[in-house]
């Protein structure tokens, strides 16, 4: 079964009980021409008034059932469509969050948050219009030109040879409607992104004084866009008075054919009026069809995309799960790593060895793209190596419980990532069960806890859209508190002090320091390398020198070089 | 008779949906849904006036359209009422007389008017999709116009998201509902005073019985918007917390697979799941009884005329033709009634839209603040400023009593910690901001003399976030003087230092940047705006200098590119690098919105203030501004102007 749709699975029963409703209303309207045609034929016609009084009683009694047909087709139509999106995405989050980091890269992760958020509501949205309306609308077509035929065959099939052009017709307009929209889309975009660019750029144009220019480029895109969606909407609005005609010619013909056989006798006058009202609501049915398919082709597009979410990446993340075994220790080896990023072609890693035994303190030093980060991604495991072995406690990280693994990992990012919610749960974010001395503790330590004093709250003040916005530096000691509360055994921060001022700087790192833990120190300034036990200097990807601070000033130009450019400046002028 | 039809932008409801059944999260696809609160217009009367402005211009198509709407309303009347003349005069056997009009010539007529009304309805809505198309473009065009016109404390003020919601947004909301909204409100109220006549003159009492079901719908309709109201508002917020939620988690996807953490994600994005499959499954439920009062009131009201009407015609009270046109008639009144609750709210909305659209027309312009200002030739770039200051609010000055002059030629270092008004000097020398108090001079002449346009054109910047635009390499560097030869745009990016990464790349000068800027690093965006402002060989120039995130190599390369491009004019450089500050002509140190000291670095040093701990606290190999945050202050106090520059004053992130 379809991957996306088998979500609708455990709520068939919903979804058959609301189907059934929405056929019992449809029974109702369509018995309701057939029954004037009685009334008219054996009761007015006939001067009957007992069988106009039955069938007036069937029809008012018919509205009530579908009225509570109605009710409880919405009850369940609602309970299947809000099931299947709730299982949808109950789906598509654990199939992300089970997705290996290599997976995830894959999609832009603004595509997956549409995907998740908008594509599912489309489809959820898509099945509870198709439980209430859609399916019903061919079959009010199909309905009422059988019934139509039911009633009398000659004149039913007047009605029913003005259905397929119509159809053609629908068809054909769909398929180009649907391309004139797309292009109107594109140039919609493009306005938008005109705009965009305008807006960011506002000072810039001011200052190269390019209003005109961009005002021209504005007017062009928008005069697209206005040329498109006059074209788009200019067929679309053929539709309806296209259908309208053709129907209404059957009509005529329908009156024309009708006067003559109720003549001949093989027609009556109700008959004829009957097979008229089928026609009339085969219009109202046929005006909803092109509607219908542009949104079950939206619908088709959104499972599509979610679709390829639900498929791909099942085998990497196994893969990821493949280690059992436990972390034995916090010393780390780097044998003859080679890695590549997936989407480049050049090596982001190439051979780096090393050794950092537990407790000792590395710095990573480099330029951007030298590969920095990707060592310590290794080192997570949120990629794995081409080549050679990463080790941490003597076992290949490949071999250990991914969960293992992390959890002994305290991970400063780059960007400073936090969460909606208070400073408390923000540092507390990777151990829930932390206590308010362990997390006071840790925000000491990364030198935060006198400025979380000082915020309206204190460890109860909310951080972003609703409430306080951290500085640069206060967010980065705060995603340092959050790793250092969970006591881990492997440190890494990856350059992830560089907007803080110095003592602050220096007070960390003191700290950092009394910590037994194997930490890494991704950084580019000298500064904060000199007192580390191993320094590692990467330049494209290679590990070009590797030593203590005295070490790589006797032994590597490149660290005498970046010294200088840092400091040595000022201390060969002193 | 005007129909919903095929749109893919404004989703038409089936048969009887009314609005509150179609929330708008569901059409909103990737929106974050309940942000934006359902916004109603302040001044509607006042909106509408100005909307009609626009609209007037084609005042001739659109009277024809309005006529055509009338039209088009009158032959769906006819159209029933002529097949019920048909069923009574020419089918009806036991009719006494026989119509002296043949029967041909009868439904000649029909089919006469069935053509009409597709001809009319055809022509009046593709009539009013093109006035309606044109008037979005001129408020569109309108509109992005004055955007350039408004000064800078506009957008200091505003967020770029809101603005970019009124340029696109709101008058997407405008071009929908004038596409079929307002023509469809006008031939409803037609359509329904129409056949409610037309019904009365053909049988009061069946009238009266018909509009019996009135009541119910309006109770029923009632009762129910009245519960989904609050629910769709819970149904909105839980789905907005749910986003939220998907949005921060799937961003911060590398923090919680590498703190483990995905299996409390997954609960806590559970409950928010249930949360949300809780509200909206009575939110859906309760507006999904709309369609279904509705059409179940039109089955009501078809018993209604068929039963009853069958009594009546049995007495001969009424004709059999009379039935067959209320049953149509009955369809053709609860529809419309439909459809003004579904259009009045989108008209609203449209207005509200057009509100805010026009909020910002009224904004002014600079030009209006340039009064008599007169534009000036090439400068030698002499730059004094004399007791400026400049505050957006009175008494919180961001900048105030700064004083110095600029020599040509002279490179000018500003230096101080964030907040400390680098970026406001900067936004009035450029007129982006006026002083209010001070003036500032170019050769002598007062600033606010001088044309914008004209002043601007003899400066360049060349920012830390430098921001290009989506197109090929060389038109970026050609937005510095358009009218630049190939070889000219090559000689700048040489001269930047550019030029050998450029023809490395594939493409070289061709290769086009995207919008976000992927494709080359920060270090090398750089270069092509120093490239950029080389090309618009400026008499002054602003400097924004980059700080740590660049690799010493590219480094190098900038500074070699930035020292060409500073020589012999007059610039001012936001320094983040010791080297920039030493060599600087002059040193200006801000702090709290003061000139705290300024000076050659020999003579400030001899001073021992603010920048001799400046410098002494650098010299232990920090950055400068880390430093010149910590110098003189404590860490507190440093992090609390931090929080102050992001709140109110100008950012130097918003100095794009």
């Amino acid at each position: 079964m379809d991957k996306v749709l088998s979500s609708l699975g455990k709520y068939r029963l919903s979804a058959g009980v609301a189907l059934f409703m929405m056929l019992l209303e449809l029974a109702v309207e369509l018995s309701q021409p057939f029954i004037i045609s009685r009334i008219i034929d054996a009761g007015i016609r006939a001067g009957d008034t007992g069988v106009v009084w039955m069938w007036g009683g069937v029809l008012a009694g018919g509205a009530l059932l579908a009225f509570a047909a109605g009710i409880i087709g919405s009850y369940y139509a609602a309970y299947a469509a809000q099931g299947f999106g709730y299982d949808l995405r109950e789906r598509l989050y654990a199939k992300v969050q089970g997705f290996a980091f290599e997976t995830f890269s894959r999609f832009a992760s603004s595509s997956l948050i549409t995907r998740l958020t908008g594509d599912v509501s489309q489809v959820q949205e898509t099945i509870f219009m198709a439980l209430r309306f859609m399916t019903r609308i061919p079959l009010v077509v199909a309905g009422s030109v059988i019934m139509a035929m039911v009633v009398n065959l000659k004149l039913g099939l007047m009605l029913a040879a003005s259905v397929p052009p119509l159809l053609l017709f629908v068809w054909w307009m769909i398929r180009r409607a649907g391309r004139l929209f797309q292009l109107v889309q594109q140039r919609l975009d493009r306005v938008n992104g005109v705009i965009q660019e305008n807006l960011t750029g506002i000072r810039l144009i001011r200052v190269f004084v390019r209003m005109d220019q961009e005002n021209r480029r504005f007017r062009e895109a928008s005069g697209e866009l206005m040329r498109g969606t006059v074209g788009a909407l200019r067929l679309t609005e053929t539709t309806l008075p296209f259908i309208m005609l053709l129907v209404n010619a059957a009509i005529l013909a329908i009156l024309w054919f009708g006067r003559l056989d109720i003549a001949s006798g093989t027609a009556t006058e109700g008959e004829t009026v009957a097979v008229v009202n089928y026609a009339l609501r085969t219009i109202g049915a046929m005006s909803m069809l092109a509607w219908i398919a542009a949104m079950f082709s939206r619908a088709g597009a959104s499972a599509g995309r979610i679709r390829e979410v639900l498929r791909s990446g099942d085998a990497a993340s196994s893969a990821e799960r493949a280690g059992v075994e436990r972390l034995a220790g916090a010393d780390v080896e780097f044998k003859d790593v080679s890695f590549t990023y997936p989407d480049s072609d050049r090596a982001t890693l190439e051979d780096i060895s090393f050794r950092a035994p537990a407790g000792s303190r590395i710095a990573i030093l480099g330029a951007t793209g030298s590969g920095k980060s990707a060592l310590a991604q290794l080192l997570l495991r949120l990629y794995d190596a081409d080549a050679g072995e990463v080790r941490v406690g003597g076992t290949d990280v490949r071999r250990l419980d991914v969960r293992s693994l992390r959890g002994s990992i305290g991970y400063v990012p780059q960007e400073a990532v936090l969460f909606s919610g208070t400073v408390r749960e923000n540092i507390a974010w990777g151990r829930p069960e932390a206590t308010d001395a362990q997390i006071a503790e840790a925000a000491r330590a990364a030198q935060l806890h006198e400025t979380i004093l000082n915020l309206p709250q204190g460890y109860e003040t909310r951080l972003g859209q609703r409430g306080v916005n951290l500085s640069g530096g206060q967010k980065q000691r705060l995603s340092i508190a959050r790793a250092l509360v969970r006591e881990p055994q492997l440190l890494v921060l990856d350059d992830s002090t560089s907007a803080l001022d110095v003592k602050t700087e220096a007070a960390l790192l003191g700290e950092l320091e009394a910590l037994r833990c194997t930490t890494f120190l991704i950084t580019q300034k000298i500064a904060s390398t000199a007192s580390a036990d191993l320094i590692l200097l990467l330049d494209e990807g290679r590990l070009i020198a590797s030593g203590t601070h005295a070490e790589l000033l006797r032994g590597s130009g490149l660290y005498r070089r970046i010294v200088e450019s840092q400091a040595g400046k000022e201390a060969r002028h002193a | 008779m005007r129909e919903r039809w095929l749109d893919p932008f404004r989703v038409p409801q089936p048969e009887t949906d009314s609005a509150a059944s179609m929330p708008e999260a569901a059409q909103g696809g990737g929106h974050r849904g309940g942000t934006r609160p359902k916004a109603r217009a302040k001044n509607m009367s006042g909106t509408l006036r100005r909307l009609w402005g626009y609209l007037a211009e084609r005042k001739l198509k659109l009277t024809a359209v309005l006529a055509l709407v009338a039209l088009s309303s009158g032959l769906a009347l006819l159209g029933p009422y002529l097949v019920g003349q048909a069923v009574d005069l020419y089918l009806d056997e036991g009719a006494a007389n026989a119509p002296d009009f043949p029967w041909g010539w009868f439904l000649l007529l029909l089919g006469g008017v069935y053509v009409l009304t597709s001809a009319v309805s055809w022509t009046h809505n593709v009539w009013m999709i093109s006035i309606a198309q044109e008037t979005v473009y001129r408020l569109r065009t309108d509109l992005f116009a004055h955007l350039h016109r408004l000064p800078i404390t506009f957008y200091g003020r505003r967020q770029q998201g809101e603005i970019m919601s009124r340029l696109t947004n709101d008058i997407e909301n405008v071009s929908g509902t004038l596409n079929s909204s307002a023509i469809q409100i006008f031939s409803s109220v037609l359509t329904l005073v129409g056949t409610v006549s037309v019904m009365l003159w053909l049988s009061p009492l069946l009238t009266l019985l018909t509009f019996t079901v009135v009541p119910l719908m309006f109770i029923g309709i009632r009762w129910i918007t009245r519960r989904t109201g609050p629910l769709f508002k819970v149904r909105q917020r839980s789905l907005g917390e749910l986003n939220g939620y998907i949005e921060e988690t799937l961003s911060g996807q590398r923090i919680i697979k590498a703190f483990s953490q995905e299996e409390r994600v997954q609960g806590e994005f559970r409950a928010r799941n249930e949360g949300i499959r809780a509200a909206g499954f009575w939110a859906q439920t309760i507006s999904g009884f709309i369609p279904k009062v509705m059409n179940s009131l039109n089955n009501l009201s078809f018993a209604i005329v068929a039963g009853i009407g069958g009594i009546l015609a049995t007495r001969d009270v009424i004709t059999v033709g009379t039935i067959i046109v209320f049953a149509e008639y009955s369809r053709q009144f609860t529809r419309p009634l439909n459809d003004l609750a579904n259009q009045w709210n989108t008209l609203l909305s449209a207005i509200a839209g057009a509100e805010r659209v026009f909020e910002i027309m009224d904004e002014d312009t600079e030009e209006k603040e340039d009064g008599a200002a007169q534009p000036i030739e090439r400068v030698l770039g002499e730059v004094r400023f004399e007791h400026v200051g400049f505050a957006y609010d009175e008494g919180k000055p961001i900048l105030s009593g700064v004083s110095f002059t600029a020599r040509p030629g002279e490179m000018i270092a500003l230096v101080g910690p964030t907040g400390a008004g680098k970026t406001t000097l900067i936004n009035l020398l450029s007129r982006f901001y006026e002083p209010t108090e001070g003036r500032i001079t170019l050769d002598g002449r007062d600033l606010a003399s001088i044309r914008r346009d004209s002043l601007r054109s003899q400066m360049a910047f060349v920012l830390q976030d430098s921001f290009l635009f989506e197109g090929t390499i060389r038109e970026n560097i050609r937005y510095g003087r358009l009218d630049a030869t190939d070889a000219e745009v090559e000689e700048a990016a040489k001269l930047a230092n550019a030029h050998s990464f450029i023809v490395r790349l594939k493409g070289g000068y061709n290769k086009r940047l995207s919008a976000d800027g992927s494709g080359i690093s920060s270090g090398q965006r750089q270069l092509l705006a120093i490239a950029r402002a080389i090309l618009a060989d400026p008499s002054m120039l602003v400097l924004d200098e980059a700080t740590s995130s660049i690799d010493t190599v590219t480094e190098i390369k900038i500074q070699e590119g930035l020292q060409r491009l500073m020589q012999g004019r007059t610039s001012f450089v936001i320094a983040h690098r010791l080297g920039t500050i030493r060599e600087a002509d002059r040193i200006l140190v801000l702090k709290d919105g003061r000139l705290l000291e300024h000076g050659s670095h020999d003579e400030l040093l001899a001073q021992d203030g603010f920048y001799a701990e400046l410098y002494r606290s650098t010299q232990r190999g920090e950055s400068v501004d880390s430093a010149s945050e910590s110098a003189g202050s404590r860490v507190s106090e440093a992090a609390e102007a931090d929080v102050q520059a992001a709140g109110s004053g100008p950012k130097r992130s918003s100095f794009k």
